[in-house]
């Protein structure tokens, strides 16, 4: 294998490609230089949130992938479903799931640019290091787009109808399509890159980032949007003007790519310093806040206040932070949107209603929150951590603790007064007081996944292929709870009130615990900083 | 003029619609080593970048060599060196291995490249050190290897962003005199630094910014005549209007106390 390879690698170091490269102006030493340099600190695991996964990553990753498309190989094969369906889900499952990850890569690639920082000022062309960037971006498809069809296209072959070469024609067209949404994304950026104002680029292109999802979430919710997209009616009947149509918007859509493309190779290495450094310069308020005043007091004084606004500011701010959490905007939507039609159904009816899922939703999402906030944009920052005396750290948990309750005490008070409209405030009351402790139990449980002080550490985009299965298994645990709750509690008001106080004890006793091994955990890793890698050092040096 | 090699003409340059270079002019001419002074966030740096092809100006025009910015920027890039004021690097890559990679960028010969490394990195006491990754190394160490990647390629013009920045007494001795000694070799160099008695050590002609405005370019000597200043550091104060300071650590020390 290791030889095919090689042989490979000298055919596209071979003069011949070298021609080709310089007839797209794209310097083919320079060219070679940079992916040999990404490959090596993307296997070195450095600017891991600037260049994406490492192979390995990727491999799991891929592995993850074969698992979940070999599973609906074999529910669509059980359920007898037609080939022209099966082939188009899987390629709108490929495009939308790369369209998703390959936003998210360039969008980090592009925008957050680190290594366009140290490279700035060396002899590069925009055209040899955007070439260089995309053929980066696009060793992902090389394993995800296998890993996504390649059991299916093989599994087609057992569908009524299939020709013998369907797996080929399944293959090609996934690459096909991966590779459009690839340039679609590197066009899209170049657009940005060229008309956002460098300090609005972040934001923008986190919005960039959420829009497949949002879109996700109104293409399942909007009937009427779904009704009024009668696409056939807008397109001319006769075949002859579809055609010209279908080709005008291919014109069109190419234009846009190559233009955007040709944008993001003229402008980026001029910009990136602008794009890096050019922070907002809008002036912010000095605002006091009473709840980190009132968490200050309650939690264990300047250090717990130091905690509670420390997290709270950089959970609104850290570029990264706000990124990881992408994936679960379009779900409390999801939710929010769906249980906004059944609110004026009571759980205590008897009828199954959205409500049900309301303690178990922040569940999920406190298990996103705690998983992902000890990696930040400004991990380097963690030094001034070491430096905090070792009493402090129990009260900067609770401060942090205080912050994470108050995401859940908030919406359940706003919810108890719209709830307590409907159903009366006896039973909007004993839900909220139900949810409110479950969620609680939650929080308690999941503060144990904070590894670490908040926002102390590189991000790892290794995690991010794993969030679609993750949300696949959450969803199921999810489900598995909200029947036991469903089937045995919410059949009795005496029943609600017990699981209720039993879920409050348990919360109470669970966060005691959890915030001592939070504090734990902070000392732990703040003592691995300074015992182990020498990295935070000489960064915190420059 | 002959012999310039950096036109800088009325440039503007806003970050977010904040104009930080309010039309500003100079010219480098070949052989001279100039410093480049002025209180922080003055624009030395963004000037410096502007001139390195790294930030495209708003308005004005900019060209090194006889070449236009932002338009011709890699050729510019080929001939320039560039210390950075902050030393981002690729942690992982070994020192030998981060300069090999800024000499090839520059398309030096392998022969030619390995054999400037060994010298440069012995002259520096890098040598034993070559095979170590960047992150292990001290701030002096990662400043010397940021200083001999901009000289790998021979460039014709050094922008040095404060290179004394970490560097211990002999390693700054050395590089000042190296300063001297490329400058007598036919190569310019803008200084930017803070540090005013290694600026007038250093350099024959100084530009202050101010504000994001020029408010003084010429030697030395004429900068004192004219401001009838014995040092630069007073020269500095009287131009940049800089306050008294003992009021201000007064008020520091009243504050801590309270």
């Amino acid at each position: 294998m290791k030889a095919i390879w090689h042989s490979i690698e000298r055919f596209l170091r071979s003069p011949l490609v070298s021609g080709l490269l310089r007839k797209f102006g794209i310097d083919p030493v320079r060219y070679w230089l940079l992916i040999d340099l990404f490959g090596q600190l993307s296997e070195r695991r450095e600017l891991f949130s600037q260049l994406g996964r490492d192979g390995m990553t990727l491999q799991k990753a891929s592995w993850a992938y074969y698992i979940l498309s070999g599973l609906m190989v074999l529910l669509f094969i059980a359920t007898g479903m037609a080939l022209a369906t099966y082939f188009a889900v899987f390629l709108a499952m490929t495009t939308f799931l790369l369209l998703a990850m390959l936003l998210s890569e360039t969008s980090n690639s592009l925008v957050n640019p680190v290594e366009g920082l140290v490279l700035a000022h060396q002899p590069i062309d925009g055209a040899t290091y955007t070439a260089a960037k995309l053929t980066h971006l696009l060793r992902i498809l090389l394993h995800l787009v296998p890993g996504l069809n390649l059991i299916p296209a093989l599994a087609g072959l057992t569908l009524n109808g299939c020709p013998w070469y369907y797996p080929l024609l399944h293959l090609l067209a996934a690459f096909a399509a991966g590779l459009v949404v690839a340039l679609f994304c590197c066009a899209l950026f170049g657009w940005l890159i060229r008309f956002v104002p460098p300090p609005r680029l972040k934001a923008v292109g986190f919005v960039a980032e959420m829009s497949p999802w949002l879109f996700y979430v109104f293409f399942q919710f909007s009937r009427e949007m779904r009704a009024s997209i009668q696409i056939p009616r807008w397109l001319p009947r006769q075949a002859g003007p579809r055609r010209m149509l279908a080709a005008t918007l291919c014109v069109i859509a190419v234009t846009i790519v190559v233009f955007g493309i040709r944008a993001l190779s003229g402008d980026y290495l001029v910009r990136v310093a602008a794009i890096a450094q050019g922070g907002s310069r809008a002036k912010r308020k000095v605002r006091r806040s009473r709840l980190s005043s009132l968490a200050g007091r309650l939690c264990g004084g300047p250090p717990a206040r130091a905690g509670f606004e420390y997290v709270s500011r950089m959970m609104m701010r850290d570029w990264q932070f706000r990124r990881q959490m992408i994936p679960l905007f379009p779900i409390l939507l999801m939710l929010a949107v769906g249980a906004s039609h059944v609110m004026p159904i009571s759980p205590f009816s008897g009828k199954f209603t959205g409500m049900h899922l309301l303690p178990h939703a922040f569940g999920f999402a406190f298990y996103m929150i705690c998983t992902v906030i000890v990696f930040g944009n400004d991990h380097q920052g963690a030094w001034l951590f070491l430096l905090a005396p070792a009493g402090a750290f129990r009260g900067f948990a609770r401060g942090v603790y205080a912050r994470l309750f108050t995401l859940m005490a908030a919406p359940h008070l706003i919810l108890l007064v719209i709830l307590a409209w409907y159903w009366g405030i006896r039973d909007a009351g004993l839900f909220i007081a139900y949810s409110a402790a479950a969620a609680a139990v939650y929080l308690g449980l999941e503060l144990r996944l904070i590894e670490g002080m908040p926002f102390s550490k590189q991000p790892e985009a290794s995690q991010n292929p794993y969030m679609l299965p993750m949300m696949l298994l959450g969803g199921a645990a999810m489900g598995i709870a909200v029947g036991l709750q469903y089937f045995l509690v919410f059949h009795s008001r005496t029943a609600v009130v017990g699981v209720t106080l039993a879920l409050a004890g348990a919360a109470w006793f669970l966060t005691r615990s959890s915030i001592e091994a939070f504090e734990a955990s902070i000392r732990f890793h703040l003592g691995m900083l300074t015992t182990g890698s020498k990295g935070l050092y000489t960064e915190i040096a420059v | 003029m002959p012999g310039t090699i950096v036109a800088f003409d009325k440039v503007v340059f806003s970050y977010d619609y904040i104009e930080v270079l309010h039309q500003i002019s100079f010219s480098l001419c070949q052989g001279e080593v100039v410093g480049l002074l002025g209180p922080n966030g003055a624009g030395k740096s963004t000037t410096i970048k502007i001139i390195a092809g790294i930030l495209a100006p708003r308005g004005g025009t900019v060209s090194v060599a006889g070449l236009p910015l932002p338009e011709r920027a890699v050729d510019v890039k080929q001939r320039i060196g560039y210390v950075p004021e902050a030393a981002v690097l690729f942690e992982s890559l070994t020192g030998q291995e981060f300069l090999e990679l800024s000499g090839r960028l520059h398309g030096v010969e392998e022969d030619t490249l390995q054999m400037r490394i060994r010298e440069i990195l012995e002259i520096f006491g890098l040598s034993s050190d070559r095979t170590s990754r960047l992150d292990t190394y001290s701030k002096g160490m990662r400043q010397k290897a940021l200083i001999a990647a901009a000289l790998l390629h021979n460039p014709e013009l050094i922008l040095l962003d404060e290179p004394l920045s970490g560097l211990d007494v002999n390693a700054a001795i050395m590089i000042k005199d190296l300063i001297a000694a490329l400058a007598a070799d036919g190569k310019t160099i803008l200084y930017s630094s803070h540090v005013l008695d290694v600026v007038e050590r250093v350099c024959d002609r100084a530009l202050i910014i101010h504000q994001g405005n020029l408010i003084a370019d010429g030697s030395l000597e004429s900068l004192k005549a004219s401001t009838n200043q014995e040092s630069l550091e007073e020269v500095f104060r009287a131009l940049t209007h800089s306050a008294n300071v003992e009021p201000a650590v007064a008020r520091i020390v009243a504050a801590l106390r309270s």
